[in-house]
């Protein structure tokens, strides 16, 4: 029996080994210079040298493109949980056959896959004026966002007993007193699965960014990498330095928030 | 009376709470959506201003374009392999990390940890990695490789484990979720009855296991059919089609042949094989489903 677990240990050991190998080789580049690089492909660099990461930080313009991704994605994750926490609080709680019908809209939005939308969509940018700023990203990420959010929450809130709401209305308080007072404390846990299940996505999409973020200033990190990616084709060892410089946000996030992501992922899997 | 007034008073607010909703998914969806319909059914070259209604023909020649079907086809088989790769792979670890192994939790974060990376870069990871990180490692073995990315018999198995290595994360995941929610009392008893782990697993396990294979299979499948970015980022479609999946070819079509219409006409084929598969896949897959 103990043989197993050491024979189980040792497969998955295997296996971790096998997944972070890419990962090191693109820390190894960053870490070395082309020369060295050339010398020897897999020796360890002989002493800790930054200078990709100095001289990629200088070329890459990497704090705006820092700076625009928080931005779009605070924007975009916190208009997805208030109109979806709104949404999914009237669609549990009006019990008329008029928001199950806008709970299956939402539901079957799911399905249409962004390439129908996608060329509309950037038209519809244009005419309104919501390319090239953070506005007109975050509105549409808010329009795809709702729909898994509304999902989250209407489940959630029609676990919550309606007691106490009930309480609340015979004390005198109006229903966005009691949205305001007693539902939104009760759906921290909820908004920590809507929160980082849309953080990862908006964090890394590419496409969107693509068609609305065409200008410079407004370059997401995984935008302005592929950009960068083209330039500096020939200088693997900066390209690598900027690739790691632009994980370090995101792995930072889901080292912090681990416990919340795999508590999201998990209630999501049961609500689908 | 004073009651219904405030029935009719607390139905208002609801209303007012499901505005927002429903506008912006509106201005998001529905109306893009609609838009898109029209614009199938024009020869709209995605810039002019002028729109030709040319009634069904896209769609007639979508299915006598013979590059349509090998894009189907690319596209039908890298999503029907990796689904099947990810969930097997998953799986397998999400048992082996559900028992009691030394580092657990450290094991389980190292594989999610590719997931949440953006996939330009796990693209441009992998790219460098095919074309020099393994070939220099397997020359030590004698071997001796070339990137999958430049052949067009392996393109596309060589996008394949770009995608298993950053897709296990999430399935394996919601396996482990169900297995906790399988009472141990069941394999237990199995186990008395001189059952071995394969017997187990088999007639235990994986039928209880249901639910969640149904949602992996669909979110994988679902997921994979859609893929552009790393299509996109990697080989852009070549060498010589044999990565040309639906999203990258709408795409081409929509922003850069001038053949909007035809690109919307595509995606709409595109969303109702969507549909048809999102509906086979989760009635074939709750049938086999059993309560604890």
């Amino acid at each position: 029996m103990k043989m197993t677990r050491w024979l189980v240990f040792a497969a998955v050991s295997i296996a971790a080994v096998v997944f972070l190998f890419p990962l090191y080789v693109a820390l190894l580049m960053a870490l070395k210079s082309t020369k060295q690089t050339f010398e020897s492909f897999y020796a360890l660099p002989s002493s800790l040298n930054l200078t990709n990461f100095v001289q990629a930080w200088q070329t890459s313009n990497y704090p705006s493109a820092f700076l625009n991704s928080v931005i779009v994605t605070v924007i975009s994750v916190v208009l997805i949980v208030i109109v979806s926490g709104l949404s999914g609080y009237a669609i549990a709680r009006g019990n008329k056959p008029l928001y199950t019908f806008f709970y299956i809209l939402f539901l079957t939005g799911m399905m249409v896959p962004f390439q129908v939308m996608m060329l509309p969509l950037y038209q519809l940018g244009k005419s309104f004026d919501l390319l090239n700023n953070y506005w007109g990203i975050a509105l549409i990420y808010g329009g795809f966002g709702i729909q898994t959010g509304v999902l989250f929450y209407t489940g959630f809130v029609r676990s919550i007993s309606r007691e106490i709401e009930e309480a609340a209305r015979i004390d005198g308080c109006s229903t966005p007193g009691i949205f305001v007072r007693i539902i939104m404390p009760l759906l921290k846990p909820v908004t920590a699965t809507v929160l980082v299940l849309n953080v990862l996505y908006i964090w890394n999409d590419f496409l969107l960014p693509l068609l609305f973020l065409q200008n410079k200033g407004y370059r997401t990190i995984p935008l302005q990498q592929y950009f960068f990616f083209g330039q500096y084709s020939s200088d693997l060892n900066l390209a690598f330095a900027y690739a790691i410089m632009g994980l370090i946000p995101i792995v930072a996030f889901f080292l912090f928030m681990q416990r919340f992501i795999v508590k999201g992922i998990a209630a999501g899997a049961v609500k689908g | 009376m004073k009651s219904l007034g405030s029935m009719i008073r607390r139905e208002m607010w609801y209303i007012l709470f499901l505005v927002p909703g429903v506008l912006l998914f509106a201005f998001t969806v529905i109306t893009p959506f609609l838009q898109g319909v029209r614009y199938s059914f024009t020869n709209w070259d995605g810039i002019s201003r002028k729109l030709t209604y040319i009634g069904w023909d896209n769609y007639v020649n979508a299915f006598q374009d013979p590059v349509v079907l090998t894009v189907l086809g690319n596209t039908f088989k890298y999503a029907i392999i990796l689904t099947i790769v990810v969930n097997v792979i998953s799986v397998l670890l999400a048992l082996l990390l559900d028992s009691y192994l030394p580092l657990r939790n450290l094991f389980r974060t190292i594989f999610f940890l590719p997931g949440i990376i953006s996939v330009v870069l796990a693209g441009f990871i992998w790219s460098y990695n095919y074309s020099q990180g393994v070939p220099k490692l397997l020359s030590y073995f004698g071997l001796d490789v070339t990137s999958p990315l430049g052949n067009p018999d392996q393109a596309l198995i060589g996008l394949i484990i770009v995608a298993v290595w950053q897709g296990v994360g999430t399935p394996m995941i919601i396996y482990l979720a169900g297995l906790q929610n399988i009472p141990a009392e069941l394999m237990e008893s199995a186990r008395i009855d001189g059952a071995g782990p394969v017997r187990i697993f088999r007639s235990v396990t994986l039928p209880l296991l249901a639910p969640s294979v149904t949602i992996n299979m669909l979110l994988v499948l679902t997921g994979a059919l859609k893929v552009f970015d790393l299509v996109f980022v990697t080989t852009n479609g070549g060498p010589a089609f044999a990565t040309e999946v639906i999203a990258t070819f709408i795409y081409k079509n929509a922003f850069s042949s001038y053949k909007a219409g035809y690109g919307m006409a595509l995606s709409m084929i595109f969303f109702v094989i969507l549909v048809i598969v999102t509906i086979v896949q989760v009635s074939f897959f709750r049938k086999r489903e059993v309560e604890v």
